[in-house]
Parts: structure tokens; sequence; C-alpha cells
């Protein structure tokens, strides 16, 4: 009961936080050089940082699920990996439709950009893994492994841009030094980084309600003794089936 | 059978990597583009019209242009290529503006076919301009 008193808490802020977000971004002054087209970039910037932080979380959780043996870390982590893997969609869908108006390309092969579509690819296949082993602990183990692995790629998704020639402009913001930017763009993009940060503690809460309620549907399965493929298949009474 | 399971899409993963890092690029290289001095330095190796990346500044003053293409050129400060860019530019093309070009050497001209804007990491409205260091 005291759970489901929080989360309409946390959905709302969430929610409210977007609104308000969302008219920052409106509002924000325009850009000298790109017009309104740099106002993707409030959407673009938090989702990224939304792929890394879920990314993170993902890490923390494997680490401790492997420590402690106890589900509601692989609850975590694997709720964390689908909000990410969504986040990580939005900022190459977005990257995608800046790409094309300024730099004149949807796409090109550069390695922030390539980077990035490998991180979505793995966590999307991190996914895919867990559907493939039935065994709930099995599953636990080997995601960990899989949850903790992967987020080496964050800091090359991160230091791209720095390591190698890119298309893709240096960070503004997470780099040494001031954040090359105006002060009020810079104030609705951390309105909205914290807005986006609100959203993601939302749905991972409630994905994480849906992790446990599969658990819970799973073990009753499990536990049960009826044979796995139930009544339907029994085997031959006939012996003479065989000779046919 | 827990080992085989992550070793498998392991070495996928280092198959692509090791594929990006021997035949990636239009460089044959991971180097996403040349500057100006070293697609001068390597003008023999970019023969026979072979093409690559080259990023510069638009240098100021040097813009003329047709309707169907535009030349200009390029420069990192050390070394000025001159450029002859067939279509129409994108929006965002001005001088000073830092351009990535796909095309190949045509004698001492590089002539693209692709322009893609290397937008800059600054974000500031018209009117609020920082102070330009001298």
């Amino acid at each position: 009961m005291t759970t489901s008193n929080r989360r309409p808490l946390i959905d709302v802020a969430a929610a409210s936080l977007l609104l308000t977000g969302f008219a920052g971004a409106l509002l924000a002054p325009t850009d000298r050089l790109q017009g309104d087209l740099q106002r993707l970039m409030y959407v673009h910037v938090p989702s990224a940082w939304l792929a890394y932080l879920s990314f993170a979380v993902t890490l923390v959780a494997s680490v401790a699920r492997l420590r402690t043996r106890r589900d509601r870390w692989d609850d975590l982590a694997v709720s964390s990996v689908e909000v990410g893997v969504f986040f990580t969609a939005l900022t190459l869908a977005t990257g995608s439709l800046w790409g094309k108006p300024v730099w004149g390309v949807w796409w090109t092969w550069d390695p922030r950009l390539v980077t990035t579509a490998l991180l979505f690819l793995v966590y999307l296949a991190y996914l895919g893994v867990r559907r493939g082993i039935v065994d709930p602990d099995v599953r636990a183990r080997r995601s960990a492994i899989l949850g903790i692995i992967a987020f080496v790629q964050i800091p090359i998704v991160h230091m791209s841009v720095v390591w190698w020639r890119t298309l893709h402009q240096p960070p503004t913001v997470l780099k040494p030094g001031q954040p090359s930017m105006d002060t009020a763009m810079l104030g609705v993009l951390l309105l909205n980084v914290v807005a986006f940060t609100a959203t993601y503690a939302a749905l991972v809460r409630r994905r994480v309600d849906i992790a446990r309620a599969e658990a819970a549907a799973e073990d009753a399965l499990l536990s049960d003794d009826s044979p796995l493929a139930g009544d339907a298949v029994t085997a031959p009474t006939h012996v003479e089936v065989l000779d046919v | 059978m827990r080992l085989r399971s992550l070793v498998v899409p392991g070495v996928g993963i280092a198959a692509v990597l090791a594929g990006t890092l021997s035949f990636g690029g239009l460089n044959g290289s991971l180097v996403y583009y040349l500057t100006p001095t070293e697609a001068v330095a390597q003008q023999a190796d970019f023969a026979d019209e072979r093409r690559f990346r080259l990023a510069g500044f638009v240098t100021p003053g040097s813009v003329t242009g047709s309707a169907d293409a535009v030349r200009f050129s390029v420069t990192d400060e050390a070394t000025t290529v001159d450029v002859l860019h067939a279509g129409a530019p994108p929006q965002l093309f001005q001088e000073g503006i830092e351009v990535v070009l796909e095309g190949s050497w045509r004698g001492s001209t590089f002539t693209s076919d692709t322009m893609l804007i290397k937008h800059d990491e600054e974000y500031y409205p018209p009117e609020d301009l920082p102070e330009e260091p001298a």
C-alpha cells in the first residue's frame, strides 16, 4: 500500500517537470547559427544522458546481483536496460533528425554515431539473450556478466568525439572548463536533464513492479510439479507403434 | 556452455571491430577526414581520383559560385586547398564555418560532391556572443 501511494508522486513530478522542460525549450533563446533546430538538443542531450545513467544503474545492479544473489537486483538491471535502450533509440532518432538539416545527412559513419548505434544493438542483444534462458538464476547471472562487460562502451561513446576525428561536435557541458553555451540555454538544458531523470525513475519503478510480477508468475509455474508440456502430451502406450 | 554464450557474441563484436579498423572509412583507415596539410602531404597516395574526406574552415572571401557549383578554399591555418563543389551547398554553408567534403584530387583542386557542415560545440543567441579571444 505504501508503494502504491508513492508511485503517483514520482509520476506527477516527472510529468510536470517534463512539461516545464518542454515550455523552457520553446522559450529558450534561439541559436545564432542553427536557429530553431538547436532546440532538438533539449531532447537529444537528456536522452543521451539517460542512456549513460540507465546502463550505469545496470552495471551497479549487475555487480550487486553477482555478490548478493538477490533477484531484486536482476529486476532493477533489466528494467534499467529496457528504459536505456528506448532512450538510446531516441538519441539516435533526434540526432538523425538534426543531422539532416544541419550537417546535410541523416547518417554518416562517424565514430560517435557508430559507437552509439553499437551501444543500442548490444543492449538490445542483452534483452534478447534473456529471452533465451529459461532458468531464472542462470538468466540473472549471465545477464549480470553481460551488464558489466557492456558498460565498457559508455566511456568509449562519450570520449569518441575526443579520441577520434568526428563530424559530431565534442562535449559542450561534460568537459573540463566552462560550458561553451549561453546561460539561459544551459539552464533549460539542465532543467530537461532533471525532468528526463525523473521520468527515468518513474519508468524504471513501474518496470521493476512488472519484473516482480513476472518472477512471481514464473515461480508459481516452476514450483508446480506438473510436467512441462502439461497433460496434452503423453507417452505412447502401444509399443507396436514403433514397428510401423 | 555458460562460457560459450558469451564467447560467441564477443568474437562477433571483435570481428566487426577488426573489420572496421582494417577496411573502414573512405580513407582506408579509421580517420574520418584529413586536414588540408595532410591531404597535400599525401596527395600522391590519393592519385587516380581516389576518394577521401577533407575538412577545413571555409576561407573568408574565397566563395564564388553559380547555381549548381561553388568554388572556395578550405584552410587549417597552415595550408589552404582550393575546392570545387558540385551541387548546392547546405543551408548553413558560410565563410569561416568548418566543412567536411567528400571527393578527390583533380590536379591541385579538390573536387567534392558531398558537403557536410561540421557544427561546433558552442551555442549562443545572436546578440550574446562571448568575447572572441584575440
